[in-house]
Parts: structure tokens; sequence; C-alpha cells
């Protein structure tokens, strides 16, 4: 499932101010409050990075910063929660595939 | 239990598995290690592995130069692969009287036949372009040195053990050592009574108190020193960084994360087993201004463990000539990981000739502290 | 523009075969599109069926290597990377190459253009990731790259059985194959081989759709009638991220037909064919066909037909006498289309005016096996399919299969001396080697074209002709083969040894306890089962717990393994020590003074 919801038969969702961010280079409808993990999965986005001994696609698990599945490189560092992060304007996002880069 | 042991090792940390494995690999028959906890509970399983044969003595150049043959081997000799990586060993000298030291100790290792040279900043900033080489005079690089997993090797010898037919007891107390007219002839333990004449400590800092239970003084006592590790990055970091001058060393595992550590203004006891917060914050302070790269990296976890120290901070390696047979191998003060298959190695020669073959670790006698004290400074 | 004698268009096995006979006769030139000759034999990793003047038992590859080292050595003109785009007035044929278009001139013509796949629309049928059963075979065989990790094959001819195997060769998981009809269209010895890797084969079944946004993720099939007709309420859905149509070949007939051949439409060869006589000349007398233009066969006949047309050819226009060469080449296509499989081919070939000649298959007969304590083979190939490549084999007479090659193998265990030659030989990989004796297990032996080889002393899972789980058997030795099909000799108990008939190694798909370090249920269990059960001691072996979640979510379930495995209530077993940071924490956010 992807994408926002519109209209609750019980909830009231008022969006804040829309935010530009980036995902590989592409950008990313987002509003401000949201972590880059709930923005990038209402794109439709639910891989966030690939295990570094199994290679396999992994992404949320526990969406409280319990769990460390959810690891992104945010603004060039590695190792990320992206569930705990908040979206910024202008923030680039990327899918890690091994384990951080630093050099 | 084996009722009667040709040869009881208590402390199944890695000097008293490497002795054990060296005492069944040359034929030895019945050797019973007893271990009070879990194996690599010590101060092995907490340490960070690095294996260095830079030091300042002759004598203990060649014992860690025979030790890293050893490693060499020790997936084939052991069998199993303990993430033995020979990235090399960075010294970093900051004063004057570092650089002649350093210099001293170069021209001396050479002699040994080491493969270890002088580095000018600029060498080293072209080797590691990531260390902020601000303020060092001097570094002294190593090849052959390196680091592998404690831990993976503790379990290694202990399965090895088990595997030639010796006894590795967890989980048990040495509550007792029986002697009768200065001979042992056995040891008691909260699992049961094991005859035996022969005895090694190995206990690390507790080795005191099994001296003690048979009236044999040691002068050694346990220094708490903090360790932590980051997540894992990619791999950038081939040597172990020591840098005395800012207190720190610092490597990266085999998984990619970082372990470093400092020595203690204060260290508490060896008892205390416990963390501090300001150790994280020292730590990060030295390790932003010196490895800029890592200032975003995530702390995972910190621990301890205690550094068996001697008066020297040289290890004690001798029998005693009141008790018999009581052979003692402690003291290792921060280096025991890195010695101990050359140390099993001698131990074992020493227990079954008695007298080393492959290694003189004459040197290592107790009675140097009657004599005389030289002390090794290559030592955070 | 140059004139030749002879030209052949198309380098495949019919090409390469008539211009190794015609190129020490006439002047000759053959063309490819492609960029070096072989046809499909290039994509073709499996051993072929036939007899040994038709290349059995060796790999497709290899049979176009040695074709065109042999074709090279002969005063043959050879353009490759040259795209034939038309027959025109006064024998010409135009093709390009490298952007220039060209033309020769011919005497006498032989198109051996080959077939190309047939289309089967269904919902997103055009959606990356459909692909035709030879691109699959290109991009794998050829490229070496993984068309995908998730493949649904369509169709179980030959091709599509054969597709599984090679799919299933590369390590990716092949879901199932799909045949609308009720039996598999192909050779049983295909089907068995793919069949015991637990590839299940749906007859009855068809693909309704293609499930996906950008490319393939899924399909729907669904069970038919006798008509063909989806049956309602039947619908599965598969995973897949690739789906391979093999539902048949169709002759490529666009050249002939500009040389003013008759084309007929003849279902039972493929569909529209250029008609021909039982010497492969067409309508237009300059004009012959061979391979899989003429009809949907083998490599093995269409390397007779090329054979047959340069042979033809020969005898037109140097005016000698082939007669008998002749002869002997039609009477072996003959018994090569004497089997039941080739039923379809005679009867199109039949309509066409060509009767091929009633050639009885002897009864098969097989002699009783056994039981001696001695090694020898056993070979489960029933069908009649002409190949004898095990006759071939035997330096010990211990296989017969005699003059009809269509014949099954008659297999004689006392002549046996258990060389093994024969399991490595046979293209279906049909035999086995077994050694019964008093003791409670047996020996058995497989044939195995897969990576990893084992290893002696590995321990693995027996599986069924179905692919099913049998037992756990040891590996005893591997015998490795130049030729690629090895054999792995296993030790397993008696019982089964007639069950088995592949290993694998245990496949247990199991469960991540630790996220962070990547550690599953199993290899904590491993550990276990090594004779350690402390959690510290597990721990350190393994990682688990030792991520950047401080083991809050893997300490709990690791502790139930040990208390499941070891009987030690959860309770009483150690649970480590807690560290600080309890998060996560980065060295900047310790510095004082100077904020972020």
């Amino acid at each position: 499932m992807e994408g926002r919801i519109l209209d609750h038969p019980i909830l009231n969702f008022t969006r804040k101010k829309r935010v530009k961010i980036f995902f590989e280079g592409n950008e990313i409808e987002a509003y401000e409050g949201e972590t880059v993990a709930v923005a990038l999965h209402a794109a439709g986005i639910k891989v966030l990075r690939y295990t570094p001994i199994n290679g396999r696609p992994a992404g949320l698990f526990c969406a409280v910063g319990k769990c460390s599945s959810c690891l992104m490189e945010i603004d060039g560092m590695p190792n990320v929660r992206s569930c705990m992060t908040k979206v910024k304007a202008g923030m680039q996002i990327r899918r890690q595939h091994e384990k951080g880069e630093l050099v | 239990m084996m009722k009667h042991a040709s040869v009881v090792v208590i402390g199944g940390g890695i000097v008293g598995s490497a002795i054990a494995f060296n005492l069944l690999r040359m034929g030895t028959k019945n050797v019973c290690v007893i271990e009070k906890s879990y194996v690599s509970s010590g101060s092995t399983g907490r340490c960070a592995g690095g294996i260095r044969q830079q030091w300042s003595s002759p004598m203990n150049v060649k014992l860690a130069m025979r030790s890293v043959k050893l490693f060499e081997e020790f997936e084939k000799d052991v069998g199993m692969d303990i993430e033995y990586y020979q990235g090399g060993y960075l010294l970093l000298a900051y004063t004057d009287s570092e650089v002649d030291d350093f210099e001293k100790n170069v021209r001396m290792q050479k002699s040994q036949g080491l493969d270890v040279e002088i580095l000018t900043p600029n060498q080293i900033k072209e080797k590691f372009p990531f260390i902020n080489v601000e303020g060092i005079k001097l570094g002294s690089w190593c090849q052959s040195d390196g680091h592998a997993n404690p831990q993976l090797a503790n379990i290694a010898y202990a399965i090895a053990i088990r595997k030639m037919g010796g006894e590795f007891l967890t989980h048990t107390t040495v509550t007792g050592i029986d002697v009768q007219n200065g001979q042992i002839t056995g040891v008691q333990t909260d699992n049961g009574y094991i005859n035996t004449e022969i005895v090694v400590d190995a206990a690390g800092f507790e080795s005191p108190k099994i001296g003690s239970m048979i009236g044999v003084d040691i002068p050694v006592h346990g220094e708490r020193h903090q360790i932590l590790v980051t997540e894992a990055v990619n791999h950038f970091l081939d040597p172990l960084v020591i840098n005395f001058n800012h207190n720190y060393y610092v490597r990266q595992t085999h998984h990619g994360s970082l372990m470093m550590g400092q020595g203690d203004a204060n260290p508490a006891s060896g008892e205390d087993l416990g963390n501090t917060i300001e150790f994280l914050e020292e730590m990060s302070e030295k390790m932003i201004k010196d490895f800029p790269l890592l200032k975003n990296i995530h702390i995972i976890r910190q621990w301890s463990g205690a550094y068996d120290m001697s008066p020297d901070a040289q290890p004690i390696i001798d029998e005693s000539k009141d008790i018999s047979r009581f052979i003692y191998a402690t003291g290792f003060s921060g280096h025991g990981f890195m010695l101990a298959p050359a140390v099993g190695e001698s131990v074992a020669e020493m227990i079954i000739h008695g007298r080393t073959i492959t290694t003189d670790v004459s040197n290592l006698k107790m009675d140097r502290f009657t004599i005389g004290i030289e002390r090794e400074h290559n030592v955070v | 523009m140059k004139e030749y004698d002879a030209v052949v268009i198309g380098g495949g096995p019919a090409g390469m075969a008539a211009a190794e006979v015609l190129g020490d006769q006439v002047k000759t030139l053959i063309l490819d599109e492609n960029d070096m000759l072989g046809g499909q034999l290039v994509k073709q990793t499996h051993k072929f069926f036939g007899d040994h003047a038709h290349y059995a038992s060796t790999r497709g590859f290899e049979i176009a290597n040695k074709f065109i080292d042999k074709i090279e050595k002969k005063p043959v003109d050879i353009l490759t990377s040259s795209t034939v785009i038309g027959i025109y007035p006064q024998n010409t044929v135009a093709y390009v190459k490298d952007g220039h278009e060209d033309q020769v001139k011919y005497k006498k013509l032989i198109i051996a253009t080959g077939a190309m796949e047939r289309q089967l629309p269904f919902i997103n049928s055009d959606l990356p990731g459909v692909y035709g059963a030879g691109a699959v075979q290109t991009l794998m065989n050829q490229y070496g790259i993984f068309p995908g990790k998730r493949f649904l094959i369509i169709g179980s001819g030959n091709i599509g059985l054969i597709l599984a195997y090679q799919l299933a060769q590369t390590g990716v998981e092949v879901r199932a194959i799909v045949e609308a009809l009720d039996k598999i269209g192909g050779y049983e010895v295909h089907a068995n081989k793919a069949k015991r890797l637990g590839i299940p084969i749906f007859l009855k079944h068809t693909i309704i759709k293609a499930i996906g946004d950008e490319s393939v993720q899924g399909a729907v099939i669904a069970e038919v009638d006798d008509k063909f007709n989806v049956i309602a309420g039947t619908e599965k859905e598969i995973v897949a991220d690739t789906i391979c149509i093999s539902v048949g070949l169709m002759p490529i007939t666009e050249l002939a037909e500009q040389a003013k051949c008759k084309i007929v439409y003849i279902p039972e060869l493929g569909g529209y064919v250029p008609v021909h006589d039982e010497r492969m000349r067409t309508t237009n007398p300059d004009v012959f066909v061979a391979g899989d233009l003429s009809s949907i066969e083998e490599a093995t006949t269409a390397m007779i037909e090329g054979k047959l047309a340069a042979m033809q050819i020969v005898e037109d226009v140097k005016k000698t006498d082939l007669e008998k060469e002749i002869s002997n080449e039609i009477k072996t296509l003959a018994i090569f289309r004497s089997g039941p499989k080739s039923l379809k081919i005679r009867s199109g070939l039949e309509k066409m005016g060509i009767v091929t000649p009633q050639i009885e298959v002897p009864k098969f007969s097989p002699l009783p096996n056994s039981e001696n304590g001695k090694l020898h083979a056993i070979i489960e190939c029933t069908e009649e399919i002409p190949c004898n490549s095990c006759e071939l084999a035997c330096k010990f007479d211990a296989i017969k299969v005699g003059e009809n090659i269509n014949t099954p193998p008659v297999f004689d265990p006392l002549k046996c001396t258990g060389c093994a030659v024969c399991v490595t030989a046979c293209p279906g990989l049909a035999i086995f080697m077994e050694k019964l004796d008093e003791s409670p297990n047996a020996t058995l032996g497989i044939p195995y074209e897969f990576l990893p080889l084992p290893k002696s002393n590995e321990k693995m899972w027996g599986m069924d002709r179905d692919g099913n789980y049998v037992c756990d058997l040891t590996v005893k030795r591997v015998v490795k083969n130049s030729n690629k099909t090895h054999i792995v000799y296993v030790e397993l108990p008696k019982e089964f040894v007639d069950v088995v008939r592949h290993v694998t190694y245990p496949q247990k798909e199991s469960p991540f306890v630790c996220r962070c370090e990547e550690i599953t249920v199993d290899q904590i269990e491993k550990v276990i089962d090594s004779g350690i059960t402390d959690f510290e001691e597990i721990k350190r072996i393994t990682r688990v717990t030792m991520g950047p979640c401080g083991g809050k979510n893997c300490k709990m379930i690791t502790l139930g393994i040990i208390s499941r495995k070891t009987g030690i209530p959860i309770s009483k077993l150690s649970h480590g020590t807690s560290r600080p940071p309890v998060k996560p924490v980065e060295f900047s956010a310790f510095l004082r003074g100077d904020k972020k």
C-alpha cells in the first residue's frame, strides 16, 4: 500500500508544510513532522537498504528506533535510523548496500 | 571431571588455554583446565585483540615474534579462523623523548629481524590520509603486526583441547589446593576434587588469590581498562594505531567496527568491571580530533576488562621453588593475548622438559623484582 | 558482384553441415547474422542425443566449436555479422554487414535460417521480464548474466525442460513449468532432470496474466479444460520476476518465399514450411532448405538435412554420382525418425509427399538386475528416442542399443565393470551407479552438474524423482570428469537406493533471529549442536545480540532456542550483561563547547 490516507471515518489528518527531500537523487513528497521512513513508505519505497552479509532487502521493522533495521545513508552519514529522523528541506537520502562508507 | 590429572591449569583464558593446548600437543595426557565462568569471560574476552612485536626489550621482541609465527599458523594448528589480520601497527610519537625512544627501539627491533621502519609525518599522511598528523613528530610502523578476535581464539583453544582428550571445565571455581610435604596433591573445586601433582596458575588478575592458597606471593593486581566499540563501517583502517601521547589505541575489526580504549588516569580496581560516561566523553574528543572522519559514527557499546598488572608491566612466568610443582604465568599487563601462543609453548616445555626450548623466557622470572626493575614503557 | 556455386544462408547445425560437405567440392559461401557461426548451438550447455557421427554426448556449444574448426579448414568463404535482407531476381542474395549493403550471386542456394519463438499473448505479456526462452539462454549462457531470480516457464517441450535445468544450474529458482496439454511435451529424461530438482510441472495449466508495475513481479496461472478454456476458480498466483515463453518454434520462411518457394501450412512441422522433397529441394529447383526451417526438429536431423541438400547440390553442379551417400543419409534420417516421438514429423512430411520408410524399433526387454555386491550401472531410459550414447560409451559391451538408435538400451549387469563412463556420457543424465550388499547402507552414484561440487564426507539430502526429500546421506567421493558431468557417490540406507535420484545441500530456509548481524535460527542451533550451550559463548561465536540494537530484539529468542535445545528453563540461563549506551550515539554528541 502506498500513498497517504486522505479520508478516514474516525481520524482527521491535516498535513503541515510541504518539504522537498531527495531519495537517490529523485524528489519525494514529504511533510514537516514526518520521518524519513514514513515519507519514503508513502512514496511506495519500502526497501530501505540491502543487508551487508546476505544482500537481502530490508525495511522498517519496529518503526520506533529500537531495532536498526531501517538504517540509511542520510546527508552523507551512514547507518542513520530513518524511522527516527525527521525530514528536512533538501535532505539527501540513499540506500546503504554494504556497511557505511567513510573513505 | 577427571579423577586424576597430570596437569591442572587454573584459568581458562587465552594463556591457560594456550598452555593446556601445547601440553596436549606435546603428548601430555590428562590435562584439565578449570575456568570459573564461561570461555572468554575474563580479560581475554574483553581485550581489543592487538598483536604486536614492537617492544622495548630484545627478549620481549623475541617472544612476540615467536607468537606472531604461531598466530600465522593458528587456523591450521588449532582449527578455527580467528580473523587474524596482519594489517600492521602504527605507533605515534609526539615529543622529543618519544622520538628518542622510538628510534632506539626500532634499531633494536631491526637487529632482532623485525620488519619495522620509521615513518615521517608526511609518510604517515600518505599512507593514512584520514589521520590528522598535526603534532606528530614520528611514527614507527611494522607490517607484520596485526590483530585477531580474542574471543574466537579462546573458544578455538577450548574446542581443540576437548578434541585432543583434555578437559575444559567451565563454571567451576577452585576453592583450594592441597599440599603435603611441599608437594601438591590435588585441587578442590565447587564441582569436585581432582588429584594432581602439577598446577598452573593462569588466573589473570586473580592469580594472587590462587597463589595465596598455597602461600605463594604473586605481585599482580587488577587494573580496570575501559573499551568501546562502534557500529560497523566498510573497511578503511588496516593497522592498529597507538597514540601514547593522546593516550588511546584504535583498530577496526573484521566485522567493520572500530574498537578503542585508553589508560584511565586513576583506574578502578580490576574487580570493578563497570563503566563511566567520562570514558566516552574523553574518547570522543580524541577520536574526532585525530580521526575527523569518525565524527558521526555511532558508539554501540562500552565495557571493561582487567589488566593483570605486574610491578614492571612485564609478564611473570616462573615455577615456585618452595611448592612442587606450582607454575604461574600471569601479570601480562595488557599484552597477554598477543603473547599467549608463544607463552603456551614455552610453559608447556618448562613443564615437560624442565626448561624452555623454543623461546627463552628467563627474563620474566619472579626473582627480577628483587634483583632490579626495568619497566616496559610501550604500554597503553 | 561475387558469384558462388553454393550460398548457404544460416550458420546453425544445418548450414554448417552443408558447408562442410560443399566446401571441398564447389565454391561456397556461408553467411550468418551473428558474430560467430553455430546458431542456437552456442547457447546450449547440455549434451546432445544422437549417435557418434552426430556428436552425441557433446555439449551444444562444443559441437558448434568443433564444426567451426572443421569448416575453417575448408576453402569456404565465411561471412559473419552479415544479415541477409532479401533474395532478389537473378539469384541474388543481398546482405548488410557493418552498415554496408552488398550482394552475391548463387548457382544453388541453401536456406537454413531456422525458426523463432512463438508468441503467447496474455495480459501484461509486454512487461519487462517476459522473455522468449532463447533470450534467457542468450543472457545466461552467452553473456553470463542472471536474467532474473525467480522464473516461471511456459511450455514443457524440450526447450522449456532444458531451460529449467540450465537455469537451476546457475543457482536461480525455477518456480514452475506450466503446460497446457495433459502430458509433458519433451523427452522423459529431460523432464526427469527438472523434476528431481523439485521443479513442479503443472499440466493442463496456462498463464492468464503477468503482474507488475515496472517489470514482472508475478503471474497468475489457471487450469484449462480439454478445449484449452480456463476453468474459473483454479487461478493461482506465482511470485516470479521472469516469465519464459517456450511454447514452440515456428520456421522463418520469409527468404524462402522471396526465392519463390511454395509455402504450405503443416502444423505438425511447425507451421508454414517450404515444400521440399526428400533431398531438401524446394519447388524452386535451385533452392534447398534444411534444419528447423524445413521442420521443427533437432540439431541431429538439421545436420543430416544440411548434408543431404549439400550432396544433392554437388550432384547438380559437378554431375558426380552421390546416390549411395544420399541414400545412406536418407536411411539415417529414417532411423532417427522411427521412434514414437517423431510420429508428428512423419505425418507432417507425408502431407508434403515425403514418405518415411517404416523402420521397426525392436521391442525393449530389459535384463533382470542382479545384486552381487558390485558397483554397476542402472539405466533409467525407457523412451524411444534416437540416441545411443550409452552404447558408444561402454567399452565392455554391457549396453546394447543396436542399429535402430531409437531402441531403449538393454543393460547386461554381468558384463558391467562399474567404470561409470556411461553415466557421464548419457545426455539425459538417466544412468546411475549402484552397489548393494548385506550391509545396511548402499552406494549410489549420481550424475551431477551443479556448483558447488560436493566434497567427501559432506552431509547432504537425498531427493526422489519429484524433488522431495527422502533421507540424509553422506558423500563418499566425487569423480570429476572433463566433460563436466561429474559423479557424486553417496552412502545411504539401502531402502532408498531405488528412490533417491538427486542430492542437494540441506536447504531449510531458516528465519533470521538477529537482524543487525543477520544470524538465523539455524546458525544458532548449529553452534549449540556442536556442544556450545552457554549463551555468552554462543554470542561470541555467532555475534548474535552484538549488533547496534544491543540484543533488544534477539536476546529473548536466542535464550528460547537455547532453552529448547538444552531443556534448561530460561529462568536458569545466564542472560548476559547490559552495557551502555543503550542506543547508538555519535562521537560528536559528546563534544563539549562547540555544538554540532
